[in-house]
């Protein structure tokens, strides 16, 4: 039978994965749902118990975990949207302002590689002059 | 209304309305001033410039009535109570129902007050001569032009709180409720003091007064807590006599409780050797010196000892205590008014002489019947109250006049100035000095007759009493000198006004005459009314339970008190003796001249037998060398706190660049640390 | 140093850090990086730790299920999160990482789904579809489109953070298989210490008990018909088959439940449980027992004289007593499982036990929507 240690390893790696995402990645949208999995990793955890046991508190916990992830889904896009309208970039290390008073801010020393140029556009062959509108076509319109 | 409990609690009703109704007059200015003055003078004087000048003058200058009218209405209703206990008939007293206070395990303390000869005589005399004392006030609080002083309404608050708090005393018969009003008592003796507080020897003098009659208090509040423990945990003055006199405790102890008691009544009555400040406490206005001295704050030690008279009478060893200390303090305060040259603190120092007199009084109460003796020492605080408040609103009259001047030696001659003060004060002066038919005549007597029967009796310490009616008898000479003199140096002799009383040194408005023409009635007649012939206030006073209980205790015998001709032609001898050697030496007023071999002697009174200088070499310098001390080694624990605070100022420095502000390095940092922590949990339990 | 003397099967803590090790340096190696990332030696590195995480579960925790279905689903599924979340974090555009992660919540339904949870499968589905087409939205919005850009591009700490994070993963999974050490439950259900070792009272139940009453309740059937107390002719069971019968169901009953109160039978669900009076379902599972113990007289008194001669007691009396006593042994049967009815029962749990946790959510819903227009309304001053 699926043990509940099963679901247990399943709930911690999704957990650790979150967290790795959640510590290295920079972009506010991916961290959001980085934190997101975690939660999932959470409920996992919570459901499996509620088997093992067999009564529904677990189960009515996870109900939580989704009712408060809603809370934080609506705050926390409200927040990217108005971070994003004052910084124009959804990069979370653009804030930093709230470090210790003479400590020079963490700037990226690396270049980021250049950017491929665009294909260019093929150049059509100049084509014949414009003739000019009959008087019917002028009647038309 | 002649239910006397009533009645009693109708005059602490009426205190109380007064002081409530002063304080509110002010639109409540006055009663924040006494809060900020407890806390920091300096505030409370920049508050009440600001806020005295808004205070609506109309209701400033009416001040004076609700202490008036209540203290008034009290000292009618008081002789009403008075005459209801007389016609009560032998031991009356009346308890009231007790109110319970809190009660913690044993502890209970509960409002009773009681109702006995004792408590109506005290309530009676406080509430007449405190009446007289607020009318002269009313003048005597006024500049030149007749505008009320700038505290003027404060005063009069103080004052009623004052009376209230001494009146409460009286009645109280709990000892917890008892403290409670005691302490109200110097709270506020502390405020009228420092009246002046901008003035730093008020504040001082005012601060003096608190802190040296609270070493009495601590030793007076030990004492109760001994007694409570001795008298089968009441606290009640009633039960607890009783139970002390069902289950008489070990003598050393109860020695000790009565000692701690006498400790309070030291402190408050300004005994020897925590006299000092009372000297000092002329620096509030005149008229609460009156009141102090005669009426209010000193009578409260004496009333203390004659309450605990069925304790007292025990122990003897305790008496002999009690009248030592009071033939010490009576000596030394005379000595020591032979040569003051301000008047006020001639009077002073004679204060503290009489109530001297009245503990060795007290002090005779298990030599002679504890009625006889504690009747003698009320007897002699009621007639010096008369006086000695005549003296000193008479005292405070002439300061009054002479534009705050009360140096002997800067005035003279004043009787052709101020005839009506100086006719009341040659009364006061006289009944003072003991001179025949005068009221103090007949309390000093009894006095000394009942230091001469205790000597003749068969008590343990009788030998010390014969000494102690030696020492009575000399100072009452010492006593009837120094009053003449001062009395000589201010109104005989050619006219002399200081400058600061202007070209126009008259005698004082009506307002502050008429208390000093009842006063002096009071002071030449009560005596002679009250006891020698009709022996009512002694019959009075022997309806006392307390005394009766105390009497019985004591098993001495009771005497009849008959007139001691031999003792009464001594002290007759001895104050008019005084009287003429002060006539001789002052007689023609002037600067004073001191023959040279006494000039040592003059120097020693003069300098109050350097007894300031000894308390500051024996207690206040040691006290500001440990202080020092102690700012040593404050400083050498700041340093070390320095130091500490130094190394995390340090390390924080060091670690500073970690507070970068992003916030996944503030999570990988917490992940980090969650790891190592959860790793040391994982390993040390699997371990 | 205590790493291997800790474990009482070092090879297995061993696997353990190394798995820890290689999803550590496969995701170091597959993070969007300036200089560019190894998505091949990532992938590698990712999947052999995989492997490695998966034989040391099977290791531990044994097969996932018997049933080659469920086994298959359970590992389609927890595959599927795992690896679809793995994209998440490592995608470097937003978009597609939104769409890994409603991969990874499909199949964490999945896994609901197995743990006997439709109502969470459903109303999961139904929420994150929302907030994932919204998120989307958003991303779509604010993203800078192509070009490589500081968010996408680099990330924060990428060997440093991979490594905190599994470490911790690591150090969850070694206390997870050292408490498993201690205590199988299924395992230990028979053996006599059971008690002193399992931490949790589940399973209440143990199999074969389960068997048992199961078994007694289809007897107890037969016994509450009418025809076991008519004429053995018409029936067509004798007497002595029917009192074997009733003796049978007695000496079953008694060794689940125990005869009466104050003799405990060692192995008996009282003996199992004393310990665990404090846990509701370990208590609710007690009274039943003793319902059924109380009901089980019945039999005895009233059943037994009837067998051969039905005048001798009341039939109908006896038969509706027979019959509280099978709901009784069944509802015992099933203490301790998921009930059947998963909606209707959360339901109830939720305005009857939690009602306050409710309420207050449904505040701090509010609360959050107010804040969410509040902040999303407020303009401010770009930089």
């Amino acid at each position: 039978m699926i043990t509940v240690w099963h679901y247990l390893v399943v709930a911690a790696v999704l957990f650790g994965i979150g967290l790795v995402g959640f510590l290295t990645r920079r972009n506010m949208i991916t961290m959001f749902l980085c934190a997101e999995m975690m939660l999932q990793g959470v409920a996992i955890n919570f459901a499996a118990f509620a088997r093992y046991h067999g009564n529904l508190h677990g189960q009515v916990f996870v109900l939580f975990i989704v009712a408060v992830a809603a809370c934080e889904a609506g705050i926390a896009l409200a927040l990217f949207l108005m971070l994003y309208r004052r910084a124009k970039t959804l990069d979370v290390s653009s804030w930093q302002e709230l470090r210790e008073v003479g400590v020079p801010p963490t700037v990226d020393t690396e270049s980021l590689p250049p950017v491929p140029a665009e294909p260019a556009d093929p150049q059509l062959s100049p084509a014949g002059r414009k003739p000019a509108p009959t008087a019917e076509e002028t009647v038309r319109v | 209304m002649s239910d006397p409990l009533g009645l009693a609690l109708t005059i602490l009703g009426l205190l109380l309305a007064a002081t409530v109704l002063t304080a509110l007059l002010s639109g409540n200015a006055a009663v924040r001033t006494f809060v900020i003055a407890l806390a920091s003078p300096k505030a409370a004087a920049q508050f009440a410039l600001r806020s005295e000048l808004t205070i609506n003058p109309l209701l400033v200058r009416a001040a004076h009535w609700p202490l008036i009218v209540a203290c008034g209405a009290s000292a009618v209703l008081a002789v009403q109570l008075l005459l209801t206990v007389a016609a009560a008939g032998d031991s009356v007293r009346f308890v009231s129902d007790p109110l319970t206070w809190f009660e913690a395990g044993k502890l209970k303390a509960s409002f009773t007050f009681v109702v006995d000869p004792l408590s109506s005589i005290m309530l009676a005399m406080i509430t007449f001569i405190a009446t007289w004392i607020a009318i002269f006030s009313s003048g005597y609080m006024r500049d030149e032009h007749h505008r009320p002083d700038r505290g003027y309404v404060r005063y009069f608050a103080v004052m009623s709180l004052f009376v209230f708090s001494m009146c409460g005393l009286v009645l109280a018969n709990n000892f917890l409720l008892l403290v409670g009003f005691w302490e109200g008592v110097g709270l506020c003796s502390y405020l009228l003091i420092g009246y002046y507080y901008d003035k730093p020897s008020a504040a001082a003098a005012a601060r003096k007064a608190f802190l040296v009659t609270r070493l009495g208090d601590t030793g007076f509040i030990l004492g109760i807590f001994l007694l409570w423990t001795l008298g089968g945990w009441h606290t009640d003055l009633t039960a607890l006599f009783d139970h002390i006199q069902k289950n008489p405790p070990d003598t050393a102890a109860l020695t000790t409780a009565c000692l701690l008691i006498f400790c309070g009544a030291v402190g408050k009555s300004a005994q020897f050797p925590l006299y000092v400040w009372l000297p000092d406490a002329m620096e509030g206005p005149t008229p609460v010196s009156a009141l102090i001295h005669a009426a209010t704050m000193v009578t409260a030690g004496v009333y203390l000892v004659a309450r605990c008279a069925p304790l007292f009478a025990l122990v003897p060893d305790a008496q002999a205590v009690v009248a030592w200390i009071g033939g010490i303090t009576a000596i030394l305060a005379a000595f020591i008014a032979l040569a003051q040259t301000d008047l006020k603190r001639v009077l002073a120092y004679s204060t503290v002489s009489q109530l001297g007199y009245m503990f060795l009084a007290l002090g005779t109460m298990g030599a002679v019947a504890p009625v006889f003796a504690v009747t003698a020492a009320m007897f002699h605080l009621f007639t010096h109250a008369f006086f000695k408040a005549l003296l000193f609103l008479a005292s405070g009259s002439v300061m009054h006049a002479m534009g705050g001047v009360i140096d002997m030696r800067r005035f003279s001659g004043l009787r052709k100035v101020m005839p009506v003060t100086h006719l009341t004060f040659l009364c006061g002066a006289a009944a003072l000095a003991g001179l025949p038919l005068l009221s103090g005549f007949w309390s000093k007597d009894m006095v000394l007759e009942a230091l001469q029967l205790g000597a003749e009796g068969s008590h343990p310490h009788a030998g010390s009493f014969y000494l102690l009616l030696l020492v009575a008898l000399v100072t009452a000479g010492m006593t009837a000198f120094y009053t003449f003199r001062a009395y000589f140096l201010t109104f005989w002799g050619e006219v002399r006004t200081p400058e600061e009383a202007g070209h126009h040194a008259h005698e004082s408005p009506a307002v502050m005459t008429v208390p000093l023409l009842v006063l002096a009635v009071g002071a030449v007649g009560v005596g002679i009314v009250a006891e020698p012939f009709t022996h009512w206030f002694s019959g009075f006073l022997g309806h006392t339970p307390a005394l009766q209980l105390a009497g019985r205790l004591a098993g001495a015998a009771d005497v009849a008190h008959h007139f001691n001709w031999g003792l009464a032609g001594v002290s007759t001898l001895l104050a008019l003796g005084g009287v003429g050697v002060a006539y001789m030496a002052y007689g023609t007023g002037g600067p004073e001249r001191v023959p040279a071999p006494l000039e040592p002697v003059y120097a020693l009174s003069r300098n109050k037998l350097y007894v300031d200088e000894i308390y500051y070499a024996l207690v206040v310098k040691p006290a500001e060398w440990l202080a020092f001390m102690a700012r040593v080694f404050d400083l050498f624990l700041d340093s070390l706190a320095r130091l500490l605070a130094a190394v995390p100022r340090f390390v924080g420095n060091w670690v500073r660049p970690i507070q970068n502000g992003l916030v996944q390095f503030y999570a990988l940092s917490m992940a980090l640390g969650l790891a190592v922590f959860l790793s040391f949990v994982v390993f040390r339990i699997s371990r | 140093m205590t790493l291997v003397a800790a474990s009482p099967n070092p090879p297995a803590a061993g696997q353990l850090a190394l798995a820890v090790l290689l999803a550590a340096v496969g995701f170091f190696l597959l993070l969007p990086k300036p200089r560019g990332r190894s998505v091949a030696g990532g992938t590698a590195a990712v999947l052999a730790a995989a492997a490695v995480l998966g034989a040391w579960a099977h290791q531990r925790f044994g097969e996932p299920a018997p049933d080659w279905v469920g086994k298959l689903l359970f590992i389609l599924f927890s595959t599927g999160a795992v690896g679809f979340g793995t994209v998440l974090v490592v995608q470097r555009n937003p978009a597609r990482g939104a769409i890994a992660f409603a991969f990874v919540i499909l199949s964490t339904c999945g896994l609901f789904l197995l743990l006997a949870a439709p109502f969470l499968m459903a109303a999961t589905i139904i929420i994150y579809a929302g907030a994932i087409i919204v998120t989307f939205l958003f991303v779509l919005m604010l993203s800078a489109a192509g070009g490589p850009s500081d968010e996408n591009d680099r990330t924060r700490e990428p060997l440093l953070g991979s490594l905190a994070g599994f470490a911790f993963v690591g150090l969850i999974l070694f206390t997870l298989s050292q408490t498993q050490d201690s205590v199988t439950p299924a395992a230990a259900a028979d053996s006599a210490d059971w008690k002193r070792l399992s931490p949790l009272p589940a399973p209440v139940l143990t199999p074969e008990e389960r068997h048992t009453l199961a078994e007694v309740a289809g007897k107890l059937d037969e016994v509450g018909r009418d025809s076991f107390y008519g004429d053995p002719a018409v029936a067509g069971t004798t007497r002595q088959e029917r009192m074997t019968l009733l003796t049978g169901i007695e000496q079953a009953l008694e060794d689940v439940v125990g005869k009466e109160q104050g003799t405990v039978r060692p192995g008996s669900i009282e003996s199992r449980l004393a310990g665990y009076r404090s846990d509701l379902q370990a208590r609710a599972v007690l009274e039943r027992a003793a319902a059924v113990r109380r009901l089980s007289d019945v039999l005895e008194k009233k059943v037994e004289p009837m067998v051969g001669d039905r005048a001798a007691g009341r039939p109908a009396e006896a038969q509706a007593e027979v019959r509280k006593l099978r709901d009784e042994v069944l509802l015992l049967h099933g203490a301790g499982d998921l009930p059947a009815r998963n909606v209707g029962n959360l339901g109830l749990l939720l305005y009857a036990d939690h009602l306050l946790a409710v309420e207050l959510a449904g505040t701090l819903l509010l609360v959050a929507t107010i804040g969410a227009v509040a902040i999303a309304h407020r303009k401010g001053a770009p930089r």
